[in-house]
């Protein structure tokens, strides 16, 4: 899907479009968010071709709620199916989250209670959606503020159960990560040990803010909110992502406002890329000796 | 439908106010007439509060900037 090569690249938004494409020199990949085009006039499909024509193009979606213990309806795999056959990205994914329950939509990708019912609930889904789509998803690790209610596992346990019930692989996002470990006290290198780095085949960069009682520890909470700069310690947990994982890595910055000028953009994907051949090189180094 | 129904009461409370304070004064009584188990009622006595308050209101948040829609972009 990349040639064996890892791809730095943004997520595309109407708000960089401009940039994005009078910089194709400097981005490997955009993602684009599979749902902003289920409702596309034929026109803005025909955009989204001519753009999977000059740039390899990854599809993401943010409604499935795959995991869950209620089956994802046919109807919104379908579309999901009908957009990869037109656009032929180079993988598509989401999140592990259920976002509707009995008939309420949350409006956002909540975690869902890490037990065995959303581990077979999920698993029933991915495979599900391997079948209607015609291709297994990457998988994304959510950011949560509450920590999931009846769950009965930690996050890293959770995942490894759901990669071990499918054939997907994982797109971790680091800045999930990172929140989750400063909001639940967990350490994100430990969970990175923990998880299967041949499975992991993207990674997602953003920043955040707390939230809350910002002074007193025990009432606040770093929000992801995708609308400030990548803070230095996602920056490392790329590095060790790199040092990590095997196989190439699709990196993609999501930017969803606040949009500073592109020059910074393209500055955080500089970082980025910096950061990820550092991981390269102590993992060379690692075979080399070894060897 | 055990499982089914507790995402369905986490959604409730997630995005009703009403819902959220009812729960919040009577958490086992709310769980319990919402027809999840005891063993799952026991658990969401035990809940994240402040995780909860802060979700409440960073989806409320949300839904003021989609002009109180609870669909579209949902990170």
């Amino acid at each position: 899907m990349s040639d064996g090569r890892d791809q730095i690249g943004l997520g595309w938004r109407r708000e960089l479009a401009v940039g994005i494409l009078a910089n194709l020199d400097r981005i490997d990949v955009v993602e684009v968010i599979a749902d902003d085009y289920f409702d596309a006039t034929r026109r803005e499909r025909r955009a989204l071709r001519t753009l999977a024509a000059q740039i390899p193009v990854v599809l993401h979606g943010v409604t499935l709620g795959l995991a869950s213990a209620v089956p994802v309806e046919r109807r919104r795999l379908e579309r999901t199916a009908r957009l990869c056959d037109e656009v032929q990205p180079d993988y598509w994914s989401e999140h592990l989250a259920f976002v509707r329950g009995g008939g309420i939509e949350i409006g956002h990708l909540a975690a869902p209670p890490r037990n065995n019912a959303t581990v077979e609930g999920a698993a029933a889904n991915l495979e599900r959606a391997t079948r209607i789509v015609g291709s297994a998803p990457l998988v994304e690790n959510v950011a949560t503020l509450i920590d999931p209610p009846a769950s009965d596992r930690d996050e890293a346990t959770w995942i490894n159960d759901i990669l071990g019930a499918s054939r997907c692989r994982l797109l971790l996002d680091l800045h999930n990560l990172y929140a989750n470990a400063t909001n639940f006290g967990f350490d994100a290198s430990h969970f990175l040990a923990r998880i299967p780095a041949e499975r992991v085949a993207a990674i997602h960069l953003a920043g955040g803010k707390w939230i809350g009682d910002i002074h007193n520890a025990a009432g606040r909470r770093l929000l992801d909110d995708h609308l400030h700069d990548v803070p230095d310690p996602v920056y490392e947990l790329l590095t060790e992502v790199g040092a990590r994982v095997p196989g190439p890595l699709t990196v993609i910055l999501e930017r969803d406002g606040h949009y500073p000028p592109i020059d910074r953009l393209l500055e955080e994907l500089d970082v980025a890329r910096a950061a990820l051949a550092r991981g390269r090189r102590q993992r060379d180094a690692v075979s080399e000796a070894a060897a | 439908m055990s499982a089914t129904l507790l995402e369905a009461f986490l959604a409730k409370i997630y995005v009703n106010e009403d819902a959220r304070a009812s729960f919040l004064a009577d958490p086992r009584g709310e769980a319990i007439r919402a027809g999840l188990s005891q063993h799952q009622a026991d658990e969401l006595v035990q809940i994240d509060r402040v995780g909860l308050d802060l979700m409440a209101e960073s989806l409320r948040r949300k839904r003021e900037r989609r002009g109180g829609s609870q669909t579209g972009r949902h990170r």
